[in-house]
């Protein structure tokens, strides 16, 4: 946007651009530093002896997984059918989901919590899948219609003369074409699930259960003052995050992105 | 965002073709809705009836006598200095953040849109905070802002060590000190969007711009950034109900402390809801935290409609 002329100006723009980045990277210096306070190395090693990192990985691996099976199977069915099939009242259907979309999850806690303790639910990680899920799905599915509708009704059309049913439709000639949806939809409900924290906290007190959004919480537990040893699990808790996003840049940028606009 | 698109598909003309081929489409997609549909009209609308229904209780939520109080909760609220607080926070929480976010977002897209060296390495340290869990960083932060954290360190440093000072105990300035956190973590996406919607500029306009020997700040001022209005305005609403939501920051945090000086709602709901058991008060406030949130979805999408009008 800017064009410069000068070798001046464009030393000015990038020595502006560095002190504007420089204040992000503080905080993970810090981070860092931290958890190499002290003992060092030692502190990783302490960590992981506790034996229950894996275990929390375990189950935020389950947690994430099983939101993602969710929301994307019913969200590319539902818009599949709000975008290519006739339903009496459809957009009512629509706007009834989509009031859900700016719902803060904190309304949900007093009911979730007498209910799952009722239905025996409490303290299993089900309680926390199904309502993430449902909190998620509202804005998945209107990204996926919004695509869903750019896609050529003929196409269908055509493969319905040569007397493919529905099903077969939906399986071998939407479904193929909606990939950077799908991959949008899916690192944003990965990003979410993987980094809630709020339901988690709640709903998972068995430290068996547990995901690693409270792996800090429960190393303050159990190294009370220790601060090296809280921010060497917060480090192995980042790690995965940072290696996934720099791996699949463009894809995170994609998701989040569409997650805000669309 | 979310009302952008939608706020606009009516408009979208149906074609000739899609009319004609309506007739091969008379075919019930109900079936393929409804799994959707009943899972999350179920869960989210049995959830906030029965969120409005305890609202009316005084209960702990487990004890099997809960008392009827009518809108007694909802009359205790509007008494309780700590819910005021908590409103008063959410509303400076939310004004600060998004200006300050918008203001860096943009001018980060405009100077990587201009001929910068090692762009990817500058985009990645902005935004990978927006992936890391805030929980996961929270630790951190509580380490950065102490007494002997980095950011004292700094002050002292470049001879500011009179502000150095533990920023997250003193109730003036832990509010600020959250304000940050959330800068910190939110801008890269402010950015992205920003750079996104700069690259939709047609070159011909900036051309124009130039020819008229109009500025680089001019530039910017009069064409790009009339050019984004709607990032802009979808940013605004992203905002809000993302301040409206926050809830782990604060409480990992300072939990809504030095004196409720950075309570929010979110944390209010669950001090009373869950750690005090004082079920039906933390669904009354739930309840107008949900009235603020879809009154503010409504305003903003009608100003994006009005917007895309013009």
């Amino acid at each position: 946007m800017f064009e410069l002329r000068s070798r001046a100006s464009r030393i000015v723009i990038q020595l502006v651009l560095l002190a504007l980045t420089i204040p992000f990277l503080l905080p993970l210096v810090e981070m860092v530093r931290g958890a190499f306070a002290g003992r060092g190395f030692n502190n990783f090693v302490v960590v992981w002896e506790t034996g229950v990192i894996p275990t929390f990985f375990k189950n935020s691996a389950i947690l994430s997984l099983s939101v993602i099976a969710i929301v994307y199977a019913l969200s590319m069915t539902a818009a599949f059918g709000f975008a290519k099939l006739r339903i009496f009242g459809k957009e009512v259907y629509f706007w009834m989901m989509l009031a859900a979309l700016t719902l803060p999850e904190v309304i949900l806690l007093s009911p979730l919590f007498v209910t799952a303790t009722k239905l025996h639910l409490y303290n299993t990680l089900l309680a926390v899948i199904l309502p993430l899920a449902a909190l998620q799905l509202p804005f998945a599915i209107l990204l996926t219609r919004n695509y869903f509708d750019g896609i050529p009704s003929e196409l269908m059309d055509a493969s319905r003369i040569d007397g493919a049913n529905l099903v077969q439709v939906f399986w071998h000639v939407i479904l193929p074409l909606t990939k950077p949806i799908a991959s949008a939809v899916v690192v944003l409900t990965l990003i979410n699930s993987w980094n809630s924290y709020l339901l988690p906290l709640v709903f998972l007190q068995d430290r068996s259960r547990q995901v690693v959004t409270l792996l800090p919480q429960f190393f303050v537990g159990e190294f009370t003052n220790d601060q090296t040893k809280i921010l060497a699990a917060a480090v192995m808790a980042a790690i995965p995050t940072v290696l996934a996003y720099v791996l699949a840049q463009k894809n995170f940028e994609r998701g989040l992105s569409a997650g805000a606009l669309k | 965002m979310a009302t952008t698109t939608t706020s606009t598909a009516p408009a979208r003309p149906r074609t000739a073709t899609v009319r004609r081929t309506q007739g091969s489409r008379r075919l019930n997609g109900l079936p393929w809705i409804l799994p959707a549909f009943v899972f999350v009209v179920g869960l989210i609308y049995y959830s906030v009836g029965y969120t409005g229904y305890i609202s009316t209780l005084d209960w702990d939520g487990l004890s099997p006598k809960a008392k009827a109080v009518g809108l007694g909760n909802f009359v205790d609220m509007f008494h309780d200095p700590i819910f005021w607080a908590a409103l008063r926070h959410t509303a400076v929480f939310y004004v600060v953040t998004f200006v300050v976010q918008t203001a860096l977002g943009f001018i980060l897209a405009a100077i990587m849109h201009s001929r910068v060296r090692l762009p990817t390495l500058h985009k990645v340290i902005i935004f990978v905070p927006t992936v890391l869990a805030p929980a996961t960083m929270a630790p951190v932060f509580r380490l950065f802002f102490a007494d002997d954290g980095m950011l004292n360190e700094i002050l002292r440093g470049v001879g500011l060590g009179s502000l150095a000072h533990p920023w997250l105990a003193d109730s003036t300035t832990a509010l600020p000190a959250l304000m940050l956190i959330t800068i910190w973590q939110w801008t890269g996406l402010t950015f992205i969007l920003y750079y996104a919607a700069m690259s939709q500029i047609e070159p011909e306009l900036l051309e124009a711009a130039r020819l008229d020997r109009a500025g680089n700040l001019r530039t910017l001022w009069y064409i790009v950034w009339p050019g984004c209005r709607g990032t802009t305005v979808s940013l605004a609403m992203l905002g809000f109900i993302g301040a409206l939501k926050t809830f782990d920051i604060p409480y990992l945090v300072t939990t809504g402390g030095p004196y409720h000086s950075t309570e929010f709602l979110g944390t209010y709901i669950y001090r009373i809801g869950i750690r005090q058991a004082h079920i039906g008060y933390a669904a009354a406030i739930s309840i107008v935290l949900l009235v603020l949130a879809i009154a503010g979805a409504v305003v903003m999408s009608r100003a994006n409609r009005k917007e895309v009008r013009d």
